[in-house]
């Protein structure tokens, strides 16, 4: 009998140094583990806590999964504490992540910001694996300086992919970075895109992301186009606990990617 | 249809008795005589306790029999504990309210993504025997939603009290199973004894609607369009002020359903426990760094009503409230659900 609440085991890899608050965390669960991007998994740290992330790997790798955690709270400050090779728990995949199929030819705005690019990353990965399919896929992404960039050897590389167009800002400049300078909402003038076809995905700290809607519904782009990641308080991932609920919505359940046409009558959806 | 059958008071002492060989009974055995009304708790029967009608609900949720406070729900990754069958278990003293709420704990976790495997055997291997309320309390208000004194469906058997006993309404095929086991204590029911239960039935509907009229309770139909037209009123902040977020009004409540999962070590096994949440606490909706959705009481209060009156609407189709008045009861700051429903109409209207 299936019980719901039951992880899986997963062992500590890797740990990979993000930047100063953020490490990417490779986990090798103890049998194949699939998710669709966009979904997320509860974490558990055995006999202390538990709590949401969303995977910032490639979908197709079955065998690993890659969770990018900053430093936060109680449960995320005691992972960075963490040595390869202890077990954690996995619960999941929980929730309805990126609808790939609707992007399908269509121009793919992708905006993110601070480790908000993680759940980004898994979805570029998909993106990448069927490029053919899309018409053009083009990153924006803000940082608070060029320390707290996350992914920083990968962004290059992805920047030389074909009809990959990505840009990196940063709120505060400093003198090694050459580039550019203002927050990721400034970077949104003249985007080389096709209202007609395009949709728009944003994930970053709630304050970021009501600012970019804002910016993005000013651009042109509908509603119905604006794919948000929203961030709750979500502790059974199984629209069971009540806490991630945003009017009729679990976030758990319905999301946590919703569509800005269906957030934007409730109330508070920023708070 | 199922059947409804007749048993002598002297004879359901005997079935009563003869239960407890083969499930565990709970039973509204302990009456608080201490304040102005007697009150009721489900007790588990033993030795050779006799059965007490109780008038009206019981103090605790019902649904404290299948998610209870404090559940360890997993053992990893070693793990010792297996879902296993729970023992038959037979409540008796649930009343329409309490199977209206009901509702909602079996939407929650028999519905959805993902069924809750062990409230499904615990479902499974209870058996509810409800009856038909004699008297009220003067916080019940099921009427006002539309709900009767009376059980009309969600049973396994039903108790209907007369003079010298009790009619049996079987409701579902664990019902019929159970009757089935002691054949000898059920007599067909008489239409005298469905008419005496019909005029008992309407008497107690008018006395209670006689208790209801002066209140003047707001309806089921304007309620969802009254917590989302006053969003924005003052009521929230104004009843707020005497909560003292002790989570009262959640936990005793039949239709509130949230829950926390912790993770605790006991000895060398890593276990996950599922715990009765509030979202009259502060921390109800914090997330990690500090964020919080609901900072306020005042925003706290609101989310309580709106998942009541707007969330499950729109999702179940019914409030989710069923009237029992146990929130009101329990608030030591007097907050009273009906005068809050009954202060935004007020000023909505005006």
């Amino acid at each position: 009998m299936k019980n719901i609440y039951q992880p899986l085991e997963a062992t500590l890899e890797d740990i990979i140094v993000e930047t100063s608050a953020i490490k990417t965390f490779v986990f090798r669960p103890k049998a194949n583990f699939e998710f669709k991007t966009g979904q997320f998994i509860e974490l558990t740290l055995p006999g202390i806590g538990e709590a949401p992330f969303t995977p910032s790997s490639d979908p197709n790798v079955k065998d690993r999964l890659e969770v990018t955690i900053m430093k936060a709270g109680r449960v995320t400050s005691l992972l960075h504490g963490l040595n390869k090779g202890i077990s954690v728990g996995i619960r999941g995949p929980y929730g309805r992540g990126y609808p790939l199929d609707e992007f399908a030819g269509k121009d793919i705005l992708i905006i993110g910001g601070g480790v908000g690019l993680a759940p980004l990353r898994s979805l570029l990965f998909s993106l990448f694996a069927r490029i053919d399919r899309f018409n053009k896929v083009i990153l924006r992404y803000g940082a608070r300086t060029s320390a707290d960039i996350v992914y920083k050897d990968s962004l290059p590389e992805w920047a030389r992919r074909k009809k990959t167009d990505i840009l990196i800002t940063v709120d505060v400049g400093d003198p090694s970075w050459p580039g550019n300078v203002g927050l990721v909402t400034t970077t949104l003038k003249d985007l080389p895109i096709d209202l007609n076809k395009a949709v728009a995905i944003v994930c970053g700290p709630p304050i970021m992301m009501k600012f970019v809607t804002l910016k993005i519904l000013d651009l042109g782009f509908k509603p119905q186009d604006i794919y948000l990641s929203m961030e709750k308080n979500m502790s059974c991932g199984l629209g069971k606990c009540g806490h991630c609920r945003i009017g009729k919505y679990y976030t758990c359940k319905d999301g946590p990617v919703f569509t800005y046409a269906a957030l934007k009558d409730i109330h508070d959806i920023w708070d | 249809m199922f059947k409804i059958y007749y048993i002598e008071t002297a004879q359901f002492s005997l079935f009563f008795q003869t239960l407890k060989d083969n499930y565990r009974v709970f039973a509204p055995l302990v009456k608080d005589p201490a304040g102005q009304e007697v009150d009721y708790f489900y007790q588990s029967v033993c030795g050779d306790a006799t059965f007490i009608f109780n008038p009206y609900r019981l103090v605790e949720p019902l649904k404290s029999f299948f998610t209870p406070a404090l559940e360890k729900v997993a053992e990893y990754f070693n793990p010792g504990l297996a879902l296993t069958e729970t023992p038959k278990t037979i409540i008796f003293g649930v009343k329409n309210c309490d199977l209206i709420g009901h509702k909602i704990q079996d939407f929650v976790f028999l519905e959805g993504v993902e069924v809750d495997t062990s409230y499904r055997l615990k479902r499974e291997n209870t058996i509810l025997i409800s009856s038909d309320c004699t008297d009220f309390k003067a916080v019940c208000h099921c009427l006002a939603w539309e709900i009767q004194p009376y059980p009309e469906a969600g049973f396994d058997l039903n108790l209907s009290p007369l003079n010298d006993g009790y009619i049996v309404e079987v409701g579902s095929n664990k019902g019929e199973e159970l009757i089935g086991k002691y054949p000898g204590y059920f007599l067909p029911v008489k239409e005298t004894q469905l008419a005496a239960r019909q005029i008992k039935r309407g008497n107690l509907i008018d006395r209670l609607r006689r208790h209801l009229l002066p209140q003047d309770l707001v309806s089921k139909d304007i309620v969802q369009k009254l917590v989302r037209d006053g969003y924005n009123l003052d009521t929230w902040k104004q009843f707020m002020l005497t909560c003292v977020e002790c989570g009262g009004c959640n936990f005793i409540c039949d239709t509130c359903h949230c829950f926390l999962l912790a993770d605790k070590k006991e000895e060398k096994q890593n276990t996950k426990l599922r715990l009765w949440d509030a979202c009259l606490y502060a921390n109800y909706a914090r997330v990690a760094g500090g964020a919080n959705p609901l900072k306020s009481r005042t925003q706290r209060l609101r989310f309580r009503y709106t998942k009541k009156f707007d969330f499950f609407i729109d999702n179940l189709g019914m409030p989710a409230c069923c009237g029992c008045g146990r929130c009101i009861e329990v608030c030591p700051g007097k907050i009273d659900i009906r005068e809050v429903l009954k202060d935004l109409a007020k000023k909505l209207q005006s």
